[in-house]
């Protein structure tokens, strides 16, 4: 019977040690260096023989070293005869490029879904949440904004763009209500913020008391931690599919929302072959 | 840009050829132009937008050439050749050529403990992305050749070396061709063959410790691990190698020291080489390597040292390099890779880019 073995490649140490202690389990022992040319050099330090072996590894930062990292990651774990090899991705690299969409792999994928635990956060700490307005800041993203009103049973909103002639700056037009109500900006990642921002200047013009934002992937780049500084949050929330201890020390409005326990409880419930659509909809204890 | 069609072959591919540099930083584009202005043909631009990857341009049924130099990140250097070789195939190319002077991670190209053969994984990487064809310069091993199922071309940049060394070197009749370890030992008689001069061998302390961790299962156990063993089983004990200290074979005594091997990256065992080899009363030392890495703090090391001059060809960028230290040469061999492109492009015979390339070449 193969036992969990799980490996950190070094986008996000935190996180794998998180899922890791979740499982009860240490994380297995590797060492993933470069040489002075800058190649990538990986060494798995223990025996994975026979065994399931899943490596986290998050898409951010420097995304190319990281990539190259898990590809040689797993490479070493095929050829020392590991029974099977996963590949744990937070934030799944080149999104926007491509859709990650089941089709696209011919291997099993599982897109796990962050609403369940952003659900949990937003009934937790947003006291007026019974009240409030979930806003999408563009129209691709009513979708989602949709399903979370629709639990939550709130009402929603949607931020699109008016583009009027070719050389003037797009206009953005609120459709829906926030007049005296909190606002709930959700996307799913957050680059340099200039949609969000905006967004959140709209809203308060429109008459919105509060303007929180929860976005899934935080990768804040370029000037996205200062634009936020000087942005009328409340709150802007994320979850750790990308380490942000280093951004929350320059940004105190930043929260984070853990969702070590809905990767650990997947790969467990990978490992023992049990069903994993639980967790599209449930956040594990 | 505009791009200028060829006349075309029977043999040629009906849609004419394009060239593009993968590279996103200017100083590896240089090689790129130089190709192109021997094929008479402007580079073509593919644009990086933020991440997005766009082609400037029509490559439906055409030949495809990719040129792409190792930079300082090799990792984002790899990613930007597999985008762009998968860009073309989903744009219907119609061959797609990977021009890559230095195949990166080509050191990784054997079994370490529990590693990664990361030479097989690009390869694998490489041909999945689309590519058909693969030129490349002097590849570490050549084994790696094995690595791909599409065809490969592993041109030689030893005429342009020798041809340097000819022209450049007044004495050179007076020179020995020395091999900083047995393992260079092949390539330093290739060269000395072809000068008519004769070879020597350094052998000793200094030498790579990491031969010994290829394969770091041994077989047979050395008597370091005897204590694994089962007391009843007679296998007989790998007497762990005693290296001898650092001895020139050959001499050297009054001549000129010309060290020659592919890769010149950590300067240290050609400093050692060096020093043994003044010692043994050579007057002036090169060094000549195809690809000159030089990372980290190798251009001052050079600077330094007791070597005259370090001949390196432009496969790999290294202006930086050059300004840091005075002693650094360049040879372009931009030709020998416009050549290689022309006639794969008009279906002719390459043989002749390997005319007097010898087996251990």
């Amino acid at each position: 019977m193969p036992n969990i073995k799980i490996f950190s490649g070094s986008s996000h140490q935190d996180l794998s040690q998180r899922i890791a202690d979740r499982l009860g389990l240490e994380l297995g022992k590797v060492v993933t260096k470069k040489f002075s040319n800058q190649e990538t050099c990986v060494e798995i330090g223990e025996s994975v023989r026979g065994e399931d072996v899943y490596i986290v590894q998050s898409g951010c930062g420097e995304i190319n070293d990281n990539l190259m990292e898990l590809l040689i990651m797993i490479n070493a774990c095929k050829i020392a005869s590991a029974s099977r090899v996963t590949a744990v991705i937070p934030c799944f690299p080149y999104a926007r490029q491509d859709k990650k969409d089941k089709g696209f792999f011919d291997i099993p994928v599982d897109n796990l879904y962050a609403e369940p635990a952003v659900l949990k956060w937003i009934k937790e700490n947003i006291p007026e949440w019974k009240n409030c307005t979930i806003v999408s800041p563009d129209a691709g993203g009513a979708k989602r904004v949709t399903s979370i009103a629709d639990r939550l049973n709130v009402d929603f909103a949607l931020i699109h763009k008016e583009r009027k002639k070719a050389n003037e700056v797009d206009r953005m037009v609120l459709v829906g209500d926030v007049k005296d109500r909190v606002a709930i900006l959700v996307d799913d990642m957050a680059d340099t913020c200039g949609t969000i921002c905006h967004a959140a200047d709209k809203l308060i013009s429109a008459g919105a008391t509060k303007v929180y934002a929860i976005l899934t992937h935080g990768i804040f780049s370029g000037p996205a931690i200062s634009r936020i500084n000087n942005a009328c949050f409340e709150a802007v929330v994320v979850t750790n599919t990308i380490p942000q201890e280093e951004k929350m020390k320059h940004c105190p409005k930043i929260q984070v929302i853990d969702i070590s326990m809905i990767l650990a409880e997947a790969i467990r419930r990978t490992h023992n072959g049990e069903s994993v659509s639980y967790l599209f909809s449930h956040v594990p204890l | 840009l505009e791009v200028v069609k060829k006349q075309l072959d029977m043999n040629a591919t009906k849609g004419g050829l394009v060239i593009f540099t993968a590279n996103s930083n200017p100083s590896s584009r240089e090689l790129g132009k130089r190709i192109a202005e021997y094929v008479v043909i402007a580079v073509a631009q593919f644009t990086y937008l933020k991440t997005r990857v766009q082609i400037q341009e029509s490559v439906r049924g055409k030949d495809v050439f990719i040129i792409q130099t190792v930079s300082k990140d090799v990792n984002t250097t790899i990613m930007e050749l597999l985008i762009m070789v998968y860009a073309c195939r989903t744009s219907c190319a119609q061959n797609i050529i990977g021009v890559i002077p230095y195949f990166p991670y080509s050191k990784q190209c054997k079994m370490r403990k529990r590693g990664s053969i990361v030479s097989k994984l690009l390869a694998s990487m490489m041909c999945k992305a689309g590519l058909t064809h693969l030129i490349t310069m002097d590849l570490h091993q050549k084994e790696i050749q094995g690595f791909f199922n599409i065809p490969v071309d592993n041109l030689r940049a030893s005429p342009f070396l020798l041809q340097y060394i000819q022209e450049e070197i007044p004495d050179y009749r007076n020179a020995v061709i020395v091999a900083k370890s047995p393992s260079s030992a092949k390539r330093a008689q290739s060269f000395a063959e072809r000068l008519r001069l004769g070879i020597a061998v350094i052998h000793g302390e200094a030498q790579d410790a990491e031969s010994d961790l290829v394969d770091g299962r041994h077989s047979p156990p050395t008597v370091k691990n005897v204590a694994a063993i089962h007391p009843s089983l007679e296998i007989p004990l790998l007497i762990p190698k005693e290296k001898p200290p650092i001895t020139v074979v050959g001499d050297v005594g009054g001549r000129i020291a010309i060290i020659v091997d592919d890769i010149i990256d950590d300067v240290d065992s050609f400093l050692a080489a060096a020093e043994t080899l003044k010692e043994r009363g050579a007057y002036k030392i090169f060094v000549m390597a195809t690809h000159g890495i030089l990372s980290s703090d190798a251009p001052r090391l050079i600077e330094e040292s007791a070597i005259d001059e370090v001949v390196v060809t432009n496969t790999i960028p290294h202006e930086i390099q050059k300004l840091q230290c005075s002693k650094i040469k360049t040879v372009d061999i931009s030709m020998i890779l416009s050549e290689a492109i022309r006639r794969i492009h008009n279906g002719e015979s390459m043989s002749y880019l390997f005319r007097n390339i010898g087996m251990d070449d």
